[in-house]
């Protein structure tokens, strides 16, 4: 069994992010979607721990395209086919609303 | 696959539009769509009184397009409506309100038709928060 | 078999509408005898706190709602033990005697339980 989570907050000043890593389990996957692809924000402490996590990390490409991030080799940029894909690949989809 | 769609934030949040983007992707993708499910602020998206700046993408037109293009089945949660002032004529009615904020293509029903989404889709993908 | 469905109630008692339409969720799928869970997680212990005085912010009181839970079918209750520690909370003596307090790894497993989940 897998759940695929989907955070949408900014993980700075916001605790979902690290609420979602407590429970997130091995087989499981991570969409940041929103303000949560800062995380993926080069020398901060999300970026780091996402870093250091071995993850099934998705980012949603519109997110990241907006901001200017880099999407990094350890994560997937994917659009809303790809994203659709992902809910069905994973027996449910978690998001943190 | 057969999704239900739940959102809970309201029209100019952005996760309305992920949620209406995720919902076109899904049927583009030969899926289908049991339920769309407005809950908390996302009885708003089925508000004909919100007014989107011309500049800006309005997405209770676009949602109300989507779903009669496709005869989706869009149910507005009656109780979240109420307390949001998001009211049809039935419920104008029989609150002695002024303003009809809601008609079809959209159902103002109870938790059930959420509930009974679920048990119907093999998905269910919430959007909401921010 | 009915498909089954976890909320993961996060919020404090009254930040706004989040805790009490969380629990319409829990209390109407009891009502028609569905499998429904329902974890307190983060700020959401906080409703479970002992001595809350909702009348003093004119507010509803949840907690006597939070105790008929088990008269509508809904007896599986939970409470995450580390936001519980985190906000000075003691798991074993909430006044809710039915949630059972789970740590991060048995949440894990509590969500691969579950058919479906709303976190809000």
């Amino acid at each position: 069994m897998s759940t695929l989570h989907v955070l949408s907050h900014s993980p700075f000043g916001d605790d979902r992010l690290s609420s979602c890593l407590r429970v997130i389990g091995a087989n499981d996957a991570l969409l940041l979607s929103g303000d949560a692809v800062y995380a993926l924000q080069p020398g901060t402490a999300p970026f780091n721990t996402l870093n250091t996590r071995a993850l099934n990390l998705f980012v949603l490409a519109e997110d990241v395209q907006a901001r200017s991030i880099e999407t990094p080799d350890w994560a997937k940029a994917i659009d809303y086919p790809a994203f659709v894909d992902l809910s069905i690949h994973h027996d449910k989809v978690n998001s943190w609303l | 696959m057969k999704f239900a769609i739940a959102l809970f934030s309201a029209a100019h949040a952005p996760s309305s539009r992920r949620a209406l983007l995720f919902a076109q992707a899904a049927l583009a993708g030969g899926h289908e769509i049991v339920r769309l499910f407005f809950y908390q602020d996302g009885v708003y998206n089925a508000s004909a009184s919100v007014v989107t700046p011309q500049d800006e993408l309005d997405v209770p037109k676009q949602w109300r397009a989507f779903v009669s293009e496709h005869q989706l089945d869009g149910v507005v949660c009656i109780a979240a409506a109420l307390r949001r002032g998001v009211l049809n004529e039935e419920e104008a009615g029989r609150y002695q309100r002024d303003a009809v904020a809601v008609g079809a293509p959209w159902e103002l029903s109870g938790l059930g038709q959420l509930h009974d989404a679920v048990q119907d889709a093999d998905r269910l993908i919430c959007f909401g928060g921010a | 078999m009915p498909k089954s469905l976890l909320i993961i109630s996060r919020q404090a008692p009254w930040s706004g509408p989040n805790a009490r339409e969380a629990l319409d969720i829990v209390l109407a799928g009891g009502a028609f005898d569905l499998p429904i869970g329902l974890l307190f997680l983060d700020d959401g212990v906080f409703q479970l706190a002992a001595k809350q005085d909702a009348k003093a912010l004119q507010q509803k009181d949840l907690s006597a709602n939070l105790q008929a839970l088990p008269m509508f079918g809904v007896d599986e209750l939970f409470v995450c033990a580390d936001s519980a520690a985190e906000r000075g909370l003691d798991p074993n003596s909430l006044p809710l005697e039915e949630a059972r307090t789970l740590t991060a790894p048995e949440i894990t497993a509590l969500i691969d339980r579950y058919d479906q989940v709303i976190t809000l």
